[in-house]
């Protein structure tokens, strides 16, 4: 802000927002910090350890922020990935001599198996310290404190935009899936039905957010979107020292471990 | 305040022929002027040149020239553009930006663009939604308006970066009376403040209304321009696709059977405002 | 004559718990033109989508030919009632405008020789007749909207729904809509619209229906709804009555909706002055 007018404005309740739940109310950066760290530590400490604890630490992170279901949920779905990890593992782990059963040229391992349950678990910290970030960040949040350290614009837009054109995407495909079915398009009932369906929404899908992608630039532009200098921000995520020395402190201990990790390998 | 247009040809990146061809315009600050024309006549395509993002962001091809207040639009940069002329473009969900999570920080996105401290953007917006009575959906989702209510807050969008001339295509086209309604009575303020006005518009009777003078596009060349009670009421207007407005049409019908009423009596009952119980308002609107 | 299609206290809730229809009730007779009018968000879209069972009553019933709605899938229901959208860009999908068209004619039923002859006459009673192998993105705004109207028009339904047929449109699509307006009755066909014209409502219309919030607050000939009587009610929902009907009430004439209906008016007061 500048000094031409020293008057602080007001902004309503809606724009400013304050999140009070824990763990949410923390800074946008501060839980992608922590959550590059809780995804790098599994990797850098190897063996069972550093997945058991990170596992442990984004539950214990996702219950004190009440999101536990959501991150189950996430969990759910990584279950085929994971799933298909432990089967090659198991079946294919090259060199392994200790076999589990033996029927016919198939012959799972115990090493195969540990080795595929060490890298799902690791997979997974990963995954869900990254959706915990999810689960509790507003993207707007994130892109206005990504903004405010001084992030190319343009990236973030884009970034934005789609992040919240899916949901819009949504409503819209449900509303021309309802003008098909005005017209006699049966989605009801068993599957086939409703994947016919498919294809007539998939058509002005399409070819809707194509022909706009023209007027939408066009939109941009009489906006003064690529207009030079900076923009004074609407609502800046709060930040605070502690935070910010949280940040460095993660940053330092992985910078630690990545140190004592490749002195090991080397010594 | 001053939009001109002066023998202003203009071709498509990639077409033979011109989709807007010689034609001369002025607005003057304090104008709105009205145009006019059938579908596919060329009317967006002139808004586009006259908010200059033909050629500057379009690419094709302008002969002759667009000028705001003296100066050429291939001559501004495309942030200056953006705060010398506003363009209301007719689709009014592709213009929103979809990055933002409430109407007010939507609203709010072009005056930040313009480089504005926060206290200038705070009072643009609130001015802007309530020029349109909109104050009541600043929490809203942008992407979960009806057409309407859309239409509504990309009109705000514009009138938020305090435009000196304004590009209007068919600012009503999803609103109900009441809306109209509201969109003219902010039209004619905004003309009153001296802001340039080009306003494209089916509805013939709010033109009637709003504008001083109309203009007539059909395949991309001007046919007609004069003051809105002359054009409005050639008979060759249906010709070009344009309805007649509703008062012009009632006379007809009554000439018809030798029948005419007093014209002033017509004016008074043709245009007093929305009749309104609860709501007290002005019904001289001119 | 008993009705085609009938409402009996519907009421609908939206998920997110926004109320939308409150205890309305309205039957429809066959070749009837209905329109309804009302502000945004009065609940007039929510109302045409029980007709065809895009959305099910929270409480109360839709019936349909003498059928309760709820018995019937949408792409049952579809074959008596269709509904065209206020957003063509919703709904065209094709690649080509006879394509589109032929769609809902085909998901209705139609086939081979008897499905061309319809597309065509469907195309030719919009104007678009010349663009049968077109993009439907190639064409205006105001085209696309035309064409939606066909693909409905071609399913030969006894009942038509349209949602703001006239914005959009120029003085020929204008006069597209109205012929299709007019024909209406003599074909059979049963026509609802929803509409912000009420010049064009008063005009082409034998019945209006007016709501406000989820309700329906007049209900009646354009000479009933558009009497004097009833412009307080009107203005409470932001209309009002058209041109002609305040030049017949200044004038001390009665209810004259329309254009003609005021010509009518003023000859007879005329003849009456003469005597």
């Amino acid at each position: 802000m500048t000094t031409a007018d020293a008057r602080a404005p007001r902004l309503p309740d809606f724009v400013v927002r304050s999140e009070r739940r824990p763990y949410h109310s923390l800074n946008p950066a501060t839980k992608v910090v922590i959550a590059a760290f809780e995804a790098l530590l599994p990797f850098l400490l190897g063996g069972w350890a550093g997945g058991a604890i990170v596992l442990a630490l984004v539950a214990a992170s996702a219950a004190v922020a009440r999101v536990l279901r959501e991150l189950l949920v996430v969990a759910a779905v990584t279950l085929p990935l994971v799933a298909s990890i432990l089967v090659i593992n198991t079946f294919l782990f090259p060199g392994a001599t200790d076999p589990i059963v033996r029927v016919g040229p198939f012959a799972p391992t115990w090493s195969g198996l540990a080795f595929g349950l060490e890298v799902t678990l690791r997979l997974l910290a990963m995954s869900l310290a990254l959706a915990l970030v999810y689960l509790t960040t507003d993207v707007d949040d994130l892109l206005a404190d990504l903004e405010r350290r001084g992030l190319g614009r343009r990236a973030l837009f884009v970034v934005g935009a789609a992040l919240q054109t899916v949901p819009a995407l949504i409503a819209r495909a449900g509303q021309i899936i309802d003008a098909q079915r005005a017209r006699g398009l049966d989605t009801e009932g068993p599957f086939w039905r409703r994947a016919r369906g498919v294809l007539p929404l998939a058509g002005p899908l399409v070819l809707g957010a194509l022909t706009e992608v023209e007027e939408r630039t066009l939109a941009l532009e009489a906006r003064a979107f690529s207009a030079p200098g900076r923009r004074a921000l609407v609502r800046v995520p709060p930040d605070s020292p502690a935070e910010r020395s949280l940040r460095w402190l993660l940053a330092l201990a992985l910078a630690v471990v990545v140190m004592l990790r490749v002195g090991g390998r080397l010594g | 305040m001053t939009l001109i247009l002066e023998r202003a040809s203009y071709r498509y990146p990639g077409a033979r022929e011109a989709a807007v061809e010689d034609v001369n315009l002025r607005v003057d600050g304090g104008e709105i002027l009205g145009l006019v024309g059938s579908n596919d006549g060329g009317k967006s395509t002139l808004c586009l040149l006259a908010a200059g993002l033909a050629p500057m962001t379009l690419g094709g091809h302008l002969d002759g020239r667009v000028l705001l207040d003296g100066v050429r639009t291939t001559d501004l940069r495309p942030g200056q553009l953006a705060s010398a002329v506003g363009i209301l473009f007719q689709n009014p969900t592709t213009q929103l930006s979809g990055t933002t999570r409430t109407v007010y920080e939507e609203i709010a996105f072009g005056p930040r663009n313009l480089g504005w401290p926060l206290a200038k953007i705070v009072d643009r917006v609130e001015w802007a939604m309530e020029s349109l009575a909109v104050t009541a959906l600043a929490a809203r989702d942008p992407s979960r308006l009806s057409g309407g209510q859309a239409q509504l807050i990309a009109l705000a969008s514009v009138l938020a970066m305090a435009p000196a001339h304004l590009v209007l295509d068919e600012p009503t086209s999803q609103l109900d009376p009441r809306g109209t309604q509201l969109v003219g009575d902010a039209l004619s303020r905004l003309a009153e403040q001296g802001i340039a006005l080009l306003l494209v518009e089916h509805k013939t009777d709010l033109l009637e209304r709003l504008a001083r003078r109309v203009a007539v596009l059909a395949d991309g060349r001007i046919v007609a321009e004069g003051p809105a009670s002359r054009v409005l009421a050639d008979p060759a207007l249906q010709r070009e696709g344009v309805e007649a407005p509703t008062s012009v049409g009632l006379s007809r019908a009554l000439a018809r059977h030798g029948l005419a009423l007093d014209p002033g009596l017509l004016a008074e009952i043709g245009n007093p405002g929305t009749p309104d119980a609860g709501h007290p308002r002005s019904t001289t609107a001119r | 004559m008993s009705a085609l299609v009938s409402l009996e206290a519907v009421s609908f809730v939206y998920p997110d718990g926004t109320p939308a229809l409150d205890s309305v009730s309205l039957s429809v007779r066959q070749g009837e033109r209905l329109a309804i009018v009302g502000q945004n968000g009065s609940g007039k879209s929510t109302l045409v989508r029980h007709l065809n069972g895009l959305l099910r009553p929270t409480r109360g019933r839709v019936i349909v030919q003498g059928r309760d709605a709820a018995e019937l899938r949408v792409a049952q229901l579809a074959r008596t009632v269709a509904v065209s959208f206020q957003d063509p860009d919703r709904q065209i999908f094709s690649g080509k405008v006879r394509d589109e068209v032929a769609f809902g004619a085909r998901n209705v039923g139609a086939r081979g020789a008897a499905l061309d002859d319809t597309v065509v006459e469907a195309l030719a009673r919009v104007g678009l007749d010349g663009a049968a192998e077109t993009n439907p993105y190639d064409l205006g705004y105001s085209s696309r909207k035309l064409l939606a109207l066909a693909s409905v028009l071609a399913m030969k339904t006894p009942v038509v729904v349209l949602d703001e047929p006239t914005t959009g449109q120029d003085a020929r699509g204008l006069e597209r809509v109205r012929e299709i307006v007019r024909a209406m009755p003599g074909e059979g066909r049963t026509l609802i619209a929803i509409s912000h014209d009420l010049r064009f409502v008063a005009e082409y219309f034998d019945r209006v229906v007016v709501m406000r919030e989820g309700r329906i607050v007049m209900d009646g000939t354009p000479e009933d709804v558009f009497a004097e009587e009833g412009w307080p009610t009107l203005a409470s929902t932001y209309l009002e009555p058209p041109l002609p009907a305040r030049v017949g009430a200044r004038l001390g004439l009665g209810s004259t909706p329309t254009d003609a209906a005021l010509v009518q008016a003023l000859l007879a007061q005329r003849a009456v002055n003469r005597r």
